[in-house]
């Protein structure tokens, strides 16, 4: 988003520049746009870098698979994929061990209470993706599926949300990228997680 | 053995608790529910049968199917557009149906014993002592179709969770508002597990 659009057009009904910013940054200069640094010292942002880098370098994943997105995370973590390249290769047996949850599959009603248990074990800093059409929002069993939650955002809060049916796995690895330019561009100690269903209506619209 | 001939050696042996053949398909007979544990014992036990395999035990809801098993146009009950449980003026009155797919490994032959019981008494005596297959079949048939088979050991829900409520697969199903909190709609939570002071920005100061 450049600043010429903001002036040259008006924006449409409900349009909200810095709520789409938030919801659609992508790069660490996408992010510098949003979030004033100006307060920060030397020092300590170089710090804020180092951990950064080395939390994005080993994102360390639980082994949770809950449908056929799972067939294609276990193909992105073989040979011709080969997830171990991010730093993501490392698929731990125990929630305490990790850092990244891919909920890949179809959340039910019944796996719920175990999905946000193993959401709790696991220590902070921790992230979500929600891989493929079921857990971003229940997917094909949206109207007619009695017994499957529309939308793992209603358990956890999610970081990247990866569509495909199921996605492929370089989308999966597209999507590790996403979440590692997201931790690349944090700062400070740990921050509360943020609901997206929520928090993209509570946004204000800001001029500037 | 052919299937017409395995139905008219069950007419010979138990007379009136076999109904009319079934051909189709899947090609059987009609058993009357309280004699199908005997009937299953015979089809195991007999040297010419041997059924020794229970390959599928199904229940079915035949409601919105006439005489003929011809189906009719019965709405099945989702969400409407604002995401409210869609409720029915339409009372359901069919019939429920248990069908065992049996097979055997000695002479290789197929047959489905149909039993059909009504909505409002729906209990039919279980095989579970024939073949322990059945077991959990039949706790899949009481959990999403609501059948109770008599005698069964141990009947409980095995795919849903134990404090659900109602049968999924009953065509007068009405789908859960929420679960344990959950909406099961896809519509906005109604309130945030965070205060809109946590709400800030991504990488911003806490």
């Amino acid at each position: 988003m450049t600043d010429n659009y903001k002036e040259s057009t008006t924006p449409p009904e409900g349009y909200d520049p810095l709520r789409e910013q938030m919801l659609d940054f992508h790069v660490e200069e996408d992010l510098a746009k949003v979030i004033d640094s100006d307060d920060k010292n030397f020092i300590l942002t170089t710090v804020d870098q180092l951990f950064n880098w080395a939390r994005l370098s080993s994102v360390w994943p639980v082994t949770f698979g809950l449908a056929c997105c799972a067939i294609e995370m276990m193909a992105a973590s073989a040979t011709r994929y080969d997830i171990d390249r991010f730093g993501a290769g490392a698929f731990r047996a125990t929630p305490r061990q990790a850092d990244l949850m891919i909920v890949s599959g179809t959340v039910t009603a019944k796996m719920a209470t175990r999905l946000r248990r193993i959401y709790d074990q696991m220590p902070e800093p921790k992230w979500v993706v929600a891989m493929g059409s079921c857990a971003i929002g229940g997917g094909p069993y949206f109207k007619y599926g009695y017994h499957v939650v529309k939308g793992v955002d209603y358990l956890v809060p999610v970081d990247v949300f990866i569509p495909g049916c199921p996605p492929r796995p370089e989308v999966l690895l597209d999507g590790l990228m996403r979440l590692q330019d997201k931790i690349r561009g944090r700062k400070g100690k740990s921050k509360p997680p943020v609901w997206v269903r929520d928090y993209a209506g509570k946004i204000p619209y800001v001029k500037r | 053995m052919e299937a017409l001939k395995i139905h008219e050696l069950l007419k010979e042996r138990f007379a009136d608790a076999v109904g009319e053949f079934n051909d189709g398909l899947e090609k059987g007979s009609t058993i009357e529910a309280g004699s199908i544990a005997e009937v299953a014992e015979f089809m195991r036990n007999d040297e010419t049968l041997s059924f020794d395999l229970l390959m599928c035990l199904t229940g079915v809801d035949w409601d919105g199917y006439d005489e003929n098993g011809k189906g009719k146009s019965v709405a099945i009950l989702g969400y409407d557009e604002n995401g409210e449980p869609e409720q029915s003026d339409r009372v359901a009155e069919g019939d429920f149906g248990v069908l065992y797919s049996l097979y055997s490994y000695k002479h290789g032959h197929k047959f489905t014993l149909t039993v059909r019981v009504t909505r409002q008494e729906a209990s039919v005596p279980t095989v579970g002592s024939v073949w322990p297959t059945a077991n959990w079949h039949e706790r899949e048939a009481y959990d999403l179709v609501g059948i109770n088979f008599a005698g069964h050991p141990n009947l409980c829900r095995i795919l849903l969770d134990d404090e659900w409520e109602g049968h999924p697969l009953r065509k007068d199903y009405v789908m859960p508002g929420t679960w344990l909190g959950v909406p099961m709609n896809g519509q906005p939570l109604a309130t945030s597990p965070f205060s809109e002071d946590d709400v800030k920005l991504p990488g911003g100061e806490s």
